[in-house]
């Protein structure tokens, strides 16, 4: 018979049983739409807060993966020198440190640096800074300079973007600070550096202020020759744990973190990776929760198809008695669900698009990540768990419509 | 007759089990309807003739017996079977028109057209029906709801006729239209049997089954008299 020679897409596809569903949407158009409300709330809730997650986490790894191939290691261990107990890297140290890193890699930079917290005089303003004190070639490496040129001397410093821009420093600007002796030091700006930004797990120069070590020195002291502090760069990232393990092991005699550690590694790699994971999951989590307007919309559409039925049912009588297959008459209430969901998925698509960008620029200022892959695929699965959502909402209605004894239903008033 | 009838009913029975117990509507019912043939079903209220015409409209199958349409037991046939069946070879006229009230009149008789090619229709045919039981080509356009009942019953006729069926099966034709009314129809269906259509038509009218050549009496699920 006829209908068995239909090819697969005939019998999904039919034209005049799609007339019949569109009519009956524009029928009751007020139906229509509150029912496609809610798809629309429940759809922009999951993209919006998909996009917005995924947008957030996007920006974010940028920011930090600027600075994600960066160890910073700190000493715990105390050492007695002279009879003073202090802390800090010695010359040893840094060979351990330096030998520890060659067994993984020849592709990095490491850079041995002074540390402290000083009180700096600017004008009649005192404000707390951390001033950095290394070699000319280290600060060379480290940072990167938006104005001026490098320290050099025991009075020249270079400061951070924002420290400049909070104390309205600029290059020849003066700052004061008190050496260990008392005696204040007046140093000359001669450099900004460029801000690393808020999400830095390296080296961050915003509120930094570095000297020469000649400067650092003349400051706060040598510190019996300890560094307070060593940066280890790799040039590949994906290999910042493996140096991180390989100094672990070498510093502290093992892998694992603990109490009797020597040293003290931050990996900014590891962080970005958690970071990542922490964001996916809140991302999962509030998307989760946005899925419930879904969930509430797709119990209001089985609600208004089962009704649909109910005052059909003679009409789906008719439909079958003259001829109409019950394949047809389940496509027929799967169209309406089907066209509620694709109109209703796609207004909500298109309102996440609008408003996404708006949070995303209030809460960190850049629409940039908009235009990422991670955040633009939330369009197709926004559009595709909206029309999935409302064909099985229709399904059950649809299937009852389909299974209606046709005599029984021409019956129905 | 010689030809193969059109329908035929051997041994017919149909049970509706009941909390009460089983109702027979229809007991071991006989019976041929030949091309050609005007029949017209008669019988009281709940006598069977409205189990009797689902049966051979293939809207219902049969407890025990066979039913042949075309020479082809539906007995066992499927509901796409039976659905083919009722689109190719069976034209529903009834009582309250059935019309689909989304569809205009001339949607309505190219329903049919449709479900069977797959296609609108590219000929003539739909308009051609519907002027030959007389609505005018403004009248096509318009819904069931816009249309007299007289009006939706042409409809319903040219509808019927849309696939060329091998007959047409009329559930009380005019039970919902005034004597005039009744009249014109009833002289429509008069004409298309003249011109060699099968009408099969169930009625509890004496007037209406006058236009009939053969009647059928059934009462208690049983045929009484031919």
């Amino acid at each position: 018979m006829s209908e068995e020679r239909k090819t697969l897409w005939q019998r999904l596809y039919s034209p005049i049983v799609l007339s019949l569903a569109i009519r009956n949407l524009k029928l009751n158009k007020f139906r229509t739409i509150l029912s496609m409300i809610g798809i629309v709330i429940g759809v922009f809730a999951i993209c919006a807060m998909g996009m917005i997650g995924a947008g957030f986490t996007e920006e974010m790894n940028s920011m930090i993966s600027d600075t994600a191939d960066t160890l910073t290691i700190s000493p715990i261990g105390e050492k007695v020198i002279d009879g003073t107990t202090t802390t800090g890297f010695s010359a040893k140290d840094l060979r351990d440190i330096e030998s520890a890193v060659k067994s993984v890699t020849n592709g990095y930079d490491m850079i041995p640096m002074y540390s402290s917290s000083k009180y700096v005089y600017i004008g009649k303003e005192t404000t707390m800074t951390t001033l950095s004190g290394m070699d000319s070639e280290a600060i060379n490496t480290l940072v990167t300079l938006t104005e001026g040129t490098l320290p050099r001397g025991s009075t020249n410093v270079i400061v951070g973007e924002t420290f400049a821009e909070d104390n309205d420093l600029r290059i020849g600007s003066r700052i004061t600070m008190l050496s260990s002796t008392g005696q204040e030091v007046t140093c000359r700006v001669v450099g900004i550096m460029e801000s690393t930004g808020m999400m830095n797990f390296g080296f961050s120069t915003d509120s930094a202020v570095v000297g020469s070590i000649e400067c650092y020195t003349a400051i706060v002291g040598d510190n019996h020759g300890l560094y307070d502090k060593v940066i280890v760069r790799a040039y590949d990232p994906t290999e910042l744990t493996a140096i991180d393990n390989a100094i672990e092991k070498k510093m502290n005699g093992k892998e694992d973190k603990d109490s009797d550690d020597t040293v003290y590694i931050l990996n900014s790699y590891e962080i970005m990776e958690i970071f990542d994971e922490i964001m996916s999951m809140s991302t999962i989590f509030t998307t989760i929760i946005s899925g419930i307007s879904l969930l509430v919309a797709a119990v209001a559409i089985t609600n208004v198809m089962l009704m649909s039925v109910k005052e059909r049912t003679r009409e789906v009588g008719i439909l079958r008695s003259i001829g109409t297959f019950r394949s047809q008459i389940l496509q027929m209430f799967l169209y309406e669900a089907g066209m509620i969901g694709l109109i209703g998925s796609i207004i909500g698509t298109v309102l996440a698009l609008m408003a996404a960008p708006l949070f995303l620029y209030g809460m960190i200022g850049s629409i940039e990540a908009m235009l990422s892959v991670g955040v633009l695929m939330y369009v197709p699965i926004g559009i595709l768990i909206g029309l999935f959502v409302c064909l099985i909402s229709g399904l059950y209605p649809a299937w009852k419509a389909a299974n209606l004894n046709p005599v029984e239903a021409m019956s129905t008033d | 007759m010689d030809s193969i009838p059109v329908v035929e009913l051997h041994d017919v029975s149909k049970i509706y089990p009941m909390p009460a117990g089983d109702v027979h509507a229809l007991n071991h019912v006989n019976f041929s309807i030949h091309v050609g043939e005007f029949v017209a079903i008669m019988g009281p209220s709940g006598s069977g003739k409205s189990t009797l015409m689902n049966i051979i409209g293939c809207l219902d199958v049969p407890t025990s017996g066979i039913v042949k349409i075309n020479g082809m037991s539906t007995s066992d046939m499927k509901d796409d079977e039976l659905t083919i069946h009722r689109r190719d070879n069976i034209g529903f006229i009834f009582q309250k028109y059935n019309l689909i009230s989304l569809l205009t009149a001339y949607e309505n008789v190219e329903y049919p057209l449709i479900l069977k090619y797959g296609r609108h229709d590219t000929t003539t045919r739909t308009a051609d029906l519907l002027r030959m039981v007389g609505l005018t080509d403004a009248q096509m356009q318009h819904t069931p709801y816009e249309l007299s009942g007289g009006q939706q019953q042409r409809v319903s006729i040219a509808r019927a006729l849309a696939n060329d069926p091998t007959f047409l099966l009329c559930d009380e034709p005019t039970g919902n239209l005034d004597s005039k009314m009744s009249t014109q129809i009833m002289e429509l269906l008069k004409d298309l049997h003249s011109k060699g259509r099968t009408i099969v038509m169930v009625t509890h009218n004496p007037a209406t089954a006058e236009y009939a050549d053969r009647i059928v009496i059934i009462r208690d699920g049983v045929i009484v008299n031919e």
